[in-house]
């Protein structure tokens, strides 16, 4: 069965890693294009082996085994395994479909530009690949978490590409350190999973979601430090939550996703748009199980999303530099993810990520050509005019913008449609507290529509429209067929990627058209084999009896769906149009001052930045300061003082040494004086 | 009329500490080995007295042995004596101060 | 200016443990009982007794006592290493032994 050599689908690019490595140590002109060959041939095989995985998964297999125990215990072991089920495998497939795409792509921008230092980047790349791929075929949370921060590793070291320039480095250290601090809290996370179920499992009757599940259905249930047992899985699923939020640039960790766009672009096509920063959300996706036990979790995740849409559309309107908007714009659309999947719209989640990975890396690669035709200029006020001059690329930017907009019939509008569905019939529906919270979550998701529709044809305008700004822009540079062919895929992709799933075409007509509903719920609608337990059958159950969330139609079924579908299009084509209207024409200019005082708090993106380095140099150096004292005056002047108390005495006993012999006699005829008296006294050894 | 034990090892205790006093408080390192010598024939007198009260003739044979032993000690003693000369210019053992701490 | 010799130099604090030494071994010495002693008998050669009982001929001897053969071979070499270290310890280097050059100053 081919799920079983399922393994193999990350262990091609760690080939193809080590063969850029090898050769960039020890035979640098062995390789012509810098590593890129073997990287495409390995991201290849991987793209096959996924597409045959996802087949067969499609047609009832899972797999879900331990490959090495690298620690062995009685009660706790640290394993490698792997588990194929519908999310995995679909993800498998997304991330290799990118990564092949984006190594094609990248021999248009890096070997064509003349970059140097190429095998490094296609290790980085190579490197990447691998460790995304076995992430997302982890088994168990110890081995989600290393290759989660192997990731982050890659990340740094393909921001930092440029290092001899003053920004990359530092860039890759923000996004470094940023990460770090939310995978942090993901540490102690999984270690209080281990230590409460003995297990770090994602699926199976032995995995840590069913054995919560378990323990959530016994009464009375057992306390956990004096705390109740849902209390408990609550901190739990936050203290994970930490690391996705850093990892998937939600606030207030979002900072250093901005700054990443100093690596190339097509590493940011790859790892900060489609893959690494969904890392975080397909962590969530897959311990659905688990938060679903949590409603806090639930709603925290909920709001976090809601606020982290809204908050970073905003900031995307005043950008001017190309990859920025496209960045906030990554934030953003991850926010309506995490609101999906706090609001218990887990196909919806899904689908918007895979749509996201799609259109999003499309744009990324759209702006990575336009990069090139611009000899390296980002800003978009010195563009204009070149949909003449550079049509496909025009055209599957218009693609990929249209779908992130949210304009029907492109794959963003059904995605980002049902992730707001899904949010207003749970908050009409869901009991007690989560009512509000969810309602609260998609009127924020739904303002942010507005603004993503709006900079996102601002972009488009000022990019492709008008008369061109500069002489550059007049003279562009061409581009390639290898940079143009995985443009021309992904536009293909982005408009018709939405047919996995339109619910509301699928509620309209009565066809079963809605593939990925079916997909993640199993085979004949029965849900899938108890082996895997996180199949979509077995999370709507979940959602009903434990987490409370449940549906109501205030307009009745359909009705709802058409209106609500009906307001986010009309909200986005609203936000076209007024993009329309001030960036049209053919000569468009800035209408930034007219925001007055909101516009210097957008550029400074709500002084994010400022508050952290603030928090970092005002608040965390005083404290390690303080710790640093009590650990040089305390702990090293308790033993210090030791010492010295030995090393005193030692320098006064030591002057009985003063070398004159008769002193030395003395002393012994004193001693055998004494010994002589304690014997008399006390009569000897012998009584 | 026998002498009572109780005198001869009281002689033989006085003897051994007027030794001890010589090593303790003499500078010269000749006179300190004369000291020395006293102590060991103190020890002299001792065996002699008790083997004359047990009737036992062992213990005037260990004397002729602690009597030789005392004369190589002393050869060896007046060899080292010479080494100190020659190394610190007097033979006042409070001179010879160097091993010390 | 010449001044009397002095009879003795040394300090004499350090003595009194050697006084002390005295006055403990001098009360337990006299605190002991001692029955009357044995005695050697008048009329034999103590003397001889000594040579017989040195070479381990206690058949001989007249008075009791144990064999002392082994620690006077044993003296022997002893004093011949005491005899063979003080030439050594006293020799000069260099020079005719009846020079009065070498040798540490």
């Amino acid at each position: 069965m081919v799920v079983e050599y399922a393994y193999a689908i990350p262990l091609f690019p760690l080939a193809s890693f080590v063969i850029a490595l090898l050769a960039a140590h020890f035979a640098p002109d062995a390789l012509p294009k810098g590593g890129a060959l073997p990287g495409i041939v390995a991201m290849g095989g991987s793209l096959a082996l996924s597409a045959w995985v996802a087949l067969a998964v499609a047609g009832g297999a899972t797999y879900d085994t331990t490959l090495y125990t690298w620690v062995g215990g009685a009660d706790l072991s640290f394993t490698f395994g792997v588990l194929v089920d519908p999310l995995s495998a679909m993800m498998a497939l997304i991330v290799s479909l990118v990564a092949f795409l984006v190594f094609i792509f990248s021999l248009g921008y890096m070997n064509d530009e003349g970059e140097t230092g190429l095998p490094r980047y296609y290790a980085g790349l190579s490197l990447f690949s691998f460790s995304m791929l076995a992430f997302v075929v982890a088994d168990n949370l110890l081995m989600a978490f290393m290759f989660f921060e192997l990731v982050g590793l890659c990340s740094w070291l393909l921001i930092g590409f440029h290092f001899r320039e003053d920004g990359p480095p530092s860039a890759a250290k923000k996004a470094f350190l940023v990460t770090r601090f939310g995978d942090y809290f993901f540490l102690v996370g999984v270690v209080a999973v281990f230590v409460t179920f003995g297990t770090g499992q994602f699926a199976g009757a032995e995995s840590f979601p069913a054995l919560a599940e378990a323990v959530l259905a016994e009464e009375p249930a057992t306390t956990y430090f004096g705390m109740g047992a849902q209390t408990w899985f609550s901190i739990l699923g936050l203290l994970v939550l930490g690391g996705v939020v850093g990892k998937s640039a939600q606030f207030p960790l979002h900072t250093w996703l901005p700054d990443a766009m100093e690596g190339p672009t097509p590493v940011s096509a790859l790892i900060h748009a489609a893959t690494m920063v969904a890392a975080g959300v397909y962590l969530v996706a897959r311990m659905y199980g688990f938060y679903l036990l949590s409603p806090t979790a639930l709603a925290i995740i909920a709001l976090v999303g809601g606020f982290t849409a809204l908050f970073a559309a905003s900031m995307g309107v005043v950008k001017q530099e190309l990859k920025q908007v496209l960045a906030y714009s990554t934030i953003s659309q991850y926010g309506y993810m995490m609101l999906a999947l706090g609001t218990g719209g887990y196909v919806a989640a899904v689908f918007h990520l895979t749509t996201h990975a799609i259109f999003k890396a499309l744009l990324f690669l759209g702006a990575g050509s336009v990069i090139i035709a611009m000899h390296h200029n980002e800003n978009m006020w010195d563009m204009g005019g070149l949909k003449e001059k550079m049509p496909i690329t025009y055209w599957t930017f218009l693609s990929g913008s249209l779908a992130l907009a949210g304009i029907v019939p492109f794959a963003g509008f059904w995605s980002k449609d049902e992730v707001l569905y899904e949010a207003l019939i749970h908050g009409f529906g869901s009991a007690g507290g989560l009512a509000p919270v969810y309602l609260l979550a998609y009127a924020m998701g739904l303002l942010a529509v507005f603004f993503t529709g709006f900079y996102t044809f601002r972009m488009v305008y000022l990019t492709f429209h008008g008369d061109a700004r500069s002489d550059t822009a007049r003279d562009p540079e061409p581009v390639r067929w290898n940079v143009k062919g995985p443009l021309a895929v992904l536009g293909i992709g982005a408009a018709t990627v939405g047919l996995i799933n339109m619910k509301p075409v699928a509620e309209l007509t009565g066809a079963h058209i809605d593939f990925l509903h079916k997909w993640l719920l199993g085979p004949e609608e029965g849900g899938w084999p108890a082996l895997t337990s996180t199949g979509l059958h077995h999370y709507e159950v979940l959602m009903k009896d434990v987490a409370g969330i449940q549906s109501a139609y205030p307009l009745g079924e359909t009705p709802t769906l058409l209106v609500s579908a009906l307001v986010s299009l009309s909200l986005a084509v609203g936000g076209v149009l007024v993009a329309r209207s001030l960036y049209g024409g053919p000569d468009p200019v800035e209408h930034t001052d007219r925001l007055g005082g909101m516009k210097t708090v957008l550029m400074h993106n709500y002084y994010q930045d400022e508050y952290q380095v603030w928090l970092a140099q005002g608040v965390t150096v005083p404290l390690a300061r303080a710790a640093d004292k009590f650990d040089q005056g305390v702990v090293d002047g308790v033993v210090n003082g030791i010492s010295s108390v030995s090393l005193f005495t030692g320098s006064r006993f030591r002057r009985i040494q003063s070398g004159i012999v008769t002193n030395y006699a003395a002393l012994m005829t004193l001693s055998l004086v004494l010994l002589l008296v304690v014997f008399v006294v006390f009569g000897g050894v012998v009584n | 009329m026998a002498v009572p034990m109780e005198y001869y090892l009281l002689l033989s205790a006085a003897v051994f500490c007027i030794g001890v006093f010589g090593v303790l408080t003499r500078r010269n390192a000749l006179l300190f080995l004369m000291s020395v010598e006293l102590m060991l024939n103190a020890a002299n007198i001792n065996l002699v007295a008790f083997s004359w009260h047990h009737g036992n003739l062992t213990g005037q044979l260990f004397s002729l042995f602690t009597m030789a032993l005392a004369a190589a000690e002393v050869a060896v003693g007046i060899g080292i004596v010479l080494v100190l000369y020659r190394n610190f210019e007097d033979v006042d053992v409070t001179k010879a101060t160097t091993m010390e701490w | 200016m010449t001044t009397s010799p002095e009879l003795y130099r040394g300090s004499k604090a350090a003595g009194l443990a050697a006084v002390a030494l005295f006055a403990v071994l001098a009360a337990v010495f006299v605190g002991a009982g001692f029955s009357g002693g044995a005695g050697f008998p008048a009329d034999v050669s103590i003397t001889a007794s000594i040579g017989y009982l040195l070479f381990d001929f206690p058949s001989y001897a007249s008075v009791g006592g144990e064999g002392f053969l082994a620690a006077f071979e044993i003296i022997d070499v002893v004093l011949v290493a005491a005899l063979v270290g003080a030439v050594m310890l006293a020799r000069r280097e260099g020079g005719d032994p009846l020079s009065v050059e070498g040798g540490e100053e």
